[in-house]
C-alpha cells in the first residue's frame, strides 16, 4: 500500500511537474522584480579598469550648481586629458562627441564648448593633448539625476567621466526652450509646430481608414473571398469603384502637390541638416606633461585583496621651486595626500579618496634634486568603483596624472602609468 | 489563403462548409444583400447547417469579418512595426535624421515590402485594393503608440523630435495604381516610383519649419539640428548620425529628387520579390499537417 501510494504521488508529482516549475518561475520572477531599485547611473563602472584608467583623465571638474528649478541653466566644467597611454582595444579619438550621460533628457543640453569652439557635432581630438571643455544644461524634468559629461568615441563607444547627482526642482509643464531663428522670430522647440504635425498625421490617417472601410463595406472578406474563389473576380470590382479610386487618386495627389507648394512658398528659406566635423580644436597649454620633472616609471603591484597600487618612480625636479606630489588621479577617483590637501575639497564623495594617498617620502623634490618614491594607492574605492578588476584586465597595466604642487601654488600635472603586478593573494 | 483543391477545380468552399451561408452575398458592411453565384443553390436552410436563419448566418459572417480585419490589423502592427523598426529605425524616430539622401531612399525601399506582400493577398483573394493603406496605417499606429507611450510618456522626448513619417499618401497611391491597373507588374513600376517619390513632398509639410535656420554660437543650424542637439540621447552620439553622406556632390542641392528615383527603381525590385513573398504566404498549405 505505502508504495502504491508513493507511486502514486511521483506520478502526480510528474503530471504537474511543468506547471510547478512554471509556477516556481514566475514567482521568483517576481520576487526579483519586486528587489529591484531604480537604474539611475549609467554603466560607468562596467568597463574594464584599464580602459577607464588609460583612455582619458578628466579633471578639475566642476558643477556650477546641483540643486535647480525647470528652465535653469547650470553648467558642468573641466578639462580633459587624452591619455599617451591609449590603449589599443579602443579606437583613438579622431572622431569623437563630447556627450552628455544623464536618464534620458532631463536637462537640455543648450551647448558644449571643447577648446572655446562650439561642439554639437562630432570633433577630432588629439592623443597627448589637453582640452578645457563647458556643457551648458537647462533644467527640465523634476528629479533626482545623476549627471556626467562623457566622450564617444566612434567605434569605441561612450568612455564616461565622473558623475554627480543634480536636483531639478519645479513644474515639468512649464518648461521651455526658447531658440531664435534666422528671421528674428523666437520659437519653443518643446513644442514648436506640434499642432501641424498632429493635423496632418491625423488627416491622412482619417483618409487611409475611410478607404479601407469604403472597401470592406462592400461584402467584407469573407464574401468578397468567396465571389473571387467562384471565378467572377472580375466582377467583384465595379466601374464606380474604379471611379471612386481614380477621384480618390487625384485627391491624394493633388493635397499632397497643392500643400507642398504652399509650404514651399511659406518657409522659403530652408537649410538642410548640418553635418561634418570639427577638427583643429585648441588644446590648452600648460598643461598635463609641462611640468619641469622627469618621471621614471620602476614598476609596480597590485595586491587584489588589499585593494592597493604600489608604484615606484624616480622623479628628478628640473624646476625652480620644490614640488610636493598632492594628488593621484585616475578614472575620475581622485586620491589625495591628505598632507598637502589640508582643506575640504569639492567633488563628488563616492569619487573622492581624501586619505587614500601616500608616499614612502612625503618630503618635498627640492629642484635638482632626483628621488626614488614609491606611491601607496588604496581605498575602498578601487572596489566600489570596479578598479580592482585591474588584476583581471587583458593589459594589466594602469596610468593616471600624479599632480605636483609647489609652495606657490603652482600645479604640475604629469602623466604615469605602466605594466603592474597583481598579487592575489595576502602577503 | 484558405484556397485548397476544390476551389482550384472551380467549387465554391464556403457553400460546401456552410450550406446557408449568406457570405458569398453579403459580408461585413452589406447592405442590402446582393445575389451572387451558386446563391440559387443556397437560398433555404439545409439540413445539417449550423444556422437555424439566415440572418443568423448573416451576424455570424458579419463577426468573424470584423473578428478577421481586427485580427489582421493587430497582427501587422506588429509585424510592419518591427521590420519597420530594425530597417528604417533612426531615420523615422528623429526629425535631426530625416535628411535628403537617406530618408527618402532608405524608408521608401524598406516600407514597400510588406505592403506589396500584402496587395497580393488582398488583392488575388478579395480585389481588394488597400493592403498598402491596411499595413502603412497598422505601421503608424503602432509607431503612434511607440512614440506617444515610449519616447514621450516613459522617456520624455517630446514629439517634435520624434515624430514618424507620414507614409498615407504614399501606401493610397500604391493602393489605386492597383485598383486602376489592375496588374501588379504595372502596379510595381508605376506604383513603387510614386510610393518613393511622394515620400519627401508629402513629408515636407510637416519637415519644412523645421529646417528654418539659427545661428547658434557663430554655427549655423538647422532647427532639426537644434532640437537633436539640445533633448540628450545618450547612447547616440551625433557621429553615427548617418545623414547628408554620399558622392552625389554634382547635384548641389538637388540631391533629393534623385534620392527618390534611386529610392524608386530599388523599391520597384523589392517590389517584385514581395508580391511574391505574399503569394508563398497567402495560403494554408503549410498547415496541412495539423
Amino acid at each position: 500500500m505505502k508504495t502504491t501510494m508513493l507511486s502514486s504521488l511521483a506520478r502526480h508529482a510528474k503530471r504537474q511537474a511543468g506547471r510547478l516549475w512554471a509556477l516556481g518561475l514566475a514567482a521568483g520572477l517576481a520576487v526579483t522584480m519586486a528587489a529591484t531599485g531604480p537604474a539611475d547611473a549609467h554603466g560607468e563602472k562596467s568597463q574594464a579598469a584599464f580602459l577607464r584608467m588609460r583612455t582619458l583623465n578628466w579633471y578639475d571638474l566642476k558643477w556650477s550648481k546641483t540643486s535647480v528649478s525647470v528652465n535653469e541653466e547650470y553648467e558642468i566644467t573641466g578639462k580633459l586629458h587624452i591619455m599617451n597611454a591609449w590603449p589599443a582595444a579602443v579606437h583613438i579619438p579622431d572622431r569623437a562627441f563630447v556627450n552628455t550621460g544623464q536618464p534620458g533628457a532631463v536637462a537640455n543640453r543648450e551647448a558644449v564648448f571643447v577648446g572655446g569652439q562650439f561642439a554639437p557635432r562630432a570633433l577630432q581630438l588629439e592623443v597627448g593633448k589637453t582640452y578645457e571643455f563647458r556643457v551648458v544644461l537647462r533644467a527640465r524634468r523634476p528629479g533626482h539625476w545623476h549627471t556626467h559629461v562623457q566622450l564617444s568615441v566612434e567605434t569605441g563607444g561612450p568612455i564616461p567621466g565622473p558623475g554627480q547627482y543634480v536636483d531639478i526642482k519645479g513644474n515639468f509643464n512649464d518648461f521651455t526652450d526658447p531658440v531664435k531663428l534666422l528671421n528674428g522670430t523666437t520659437v519653443d522647440i518643446e513644442t514648436y509646430k506640434l499642432g501641424n504635425i498632429y493635423l496632418w498625421h491625423l488627416l491622412w490617417y482619417v483618409a487611409g481608414a475611410v478607404w479601407i472601410a469604403y472597401w470592406f463595406s462592400k461584402r467584407g472578406l469573407i464574401g468578397r473571398f468567396a465571389w473571387v474563389a467562384s471565378g467572377k473576380g472580375e466582377e467583384v470590382v465595379t466601374p464606380q469603384d474604379r471611379l471612386v479610386g481614380a477621384i480618390s487618386l487625384a485627391a491624394v495627389l493633388g493635397t499632397v502637390i497643392i500643400f507642398y507648394a504652399i509650404t514651399v512658398s511659406s518657409y522659403p528659406n530652408t537649410i538642410p541638416l548640418q553635418a561634418g566635423d570639427f577638427r583643429n580644436i585648441p588644446a590648452l597649454a600648460g598643461e598635463v606633461n609641462d611640468g619641469p620633472l622627469k618621471i621614471t616609471y620602476l614598476g609596480g603591484s597590485y595586491k587584489v585583496p588589499g585593494r592597493e597600487l604600489v608604484a615606484n618612480f624616480k622623479i628628478t625636479n628640473d624646476g625652480k621651486e620644490a614640488v610636493r606630489i598632492g594628488e593621484f588621479n585616475t578614472a575620475g577617483l581622485r586620491f589625495l595626500n591628505p598632507d598637502v590637501y589640508t582643506t575640504k575639497v569639492d567633488y563628488p564623495d563616492y569619487l573622492l579618496a581624501e586619505r587614500g594617498l601616500t608616499l614612502s617620502d612625503n618630503a618635498p623634490i627640492q629642484p635638482g634634486e632626483t628621488k626614488e618614491i614609491s606611491l601607496t594607492v588604496q581605498d575602498a574605492r578601487w572596489d566600489t568603483e570596479r578598479l580592482s578588476g585591474l588584476a583581471y584586465d587583458v593589459d594589466s597595466s594602469f596610468a593616471g596624472v600624479l599632480f605636483f604642487f609647489t609652495a606657490s601654488g603652482t600645479r604640475y600635472p604629469m602623466e604615469v602609468g605602466g605594466p603592474v603586478i597583481p598579487t592575489f593573494l595576502p602577503v | 489563403m484558405l484556397r485548397d483543391k476544390s476551389i482550384k477545380t472551380g467549387a465554391c468552399p464556403v457553400t460546401e462548409s456552410i450550406p446557408a451561408s449568406p457570405g458569398i452575398e453579403g459580408g461585413a458592411g452589406s447592405n442590402p444583400p446582393v445575389a451572387a453565384p451558386n446563391i440559387g443553390a443556397l437560398a433555404g436552410a439545409v439540413s445539417g447547417s449550423p444556422f437555424t436563419s439566415r440572418a443568423e448566418a448573416a451576424t455570424a459572417v458579419k463577426t468573424a469579418d470584423l473578428l478577421l480585419i481586427i485580427a489582421l490589423f493587430l497582427i501587422m502592427i506588429g509585424g510592419y512595426h518591427v521590420h519597420a523598426m530594425l530597417t528604417m529605425g533612426d531615420w523615422d524616430f528623429w526629425v535631426d535624421w530625416k535628411d535628403r539622401r537617406f530618408w527618402p531612399t532608405v524608408l521608401p525601399i524598406m516600407l514597400v515590402t510588406f505592403p506589396a506582400a500584402a496587395q497580393y493577398f488582398f488583392w488575388v483573394h478579395f480585389r481588394l485594393p488597400f493592403g498598402a493603406t491596411f499595413l502603412c496605417l497598422a505601421l503608424l499606429t503602432g509607431e503612434w503608440i511607440d512614440r506617444y507611450v515610449s519616447f514621450w510618456g516613459w522617456t520624455f522626448f517630446p514629439i517634435t523630435l520624434c515624430w514618424p513619417t507620414s507614409l498615407i499618401p504614399m501606401a493610397l497611391y500604391l493602393d489605386i495604381v492597383l485598383l486602376l491597373s489592375k496588374s501588379w507588374i504595372i502596379t510595381a513600376i508605376v506604383g513603387s516610383m510614386g510610393f518613393s517619390l511622394l515620400l519627401y513632398p508629402n513629408n515636407w509639410v510637416i519637415l519644412a519649419p523645421y529646417h528654418q535656420a539659427s545661428e547658434q554660437y557663430g554655427t549655423l543650424m538647422s532647427l532639426a539640428d537644434i532640437i537633436g542637439f539640445h533633448y540628450v540621447r545618450t547612447s547616440m552620439p551625433e557621429y553615427i548620425r548617418i545623414i547628408e553622406r554620399g558622392t552625389m556632390r554634382t547635384f548641389g542641392k538637388d540631391v533629393v529628387g534623385v534620392a527618390s528615383f534611386f529610392a524608386g527603381f530599388v523599391s520597384i525590385i523589392v517590389y517584385f520579390v514581395w508580391w511574391n513573398v505574399g503569394k508563398m504566404f497567402s495560403t494554408v498549405k503549410y498547415m496541412e499537417t495539423i
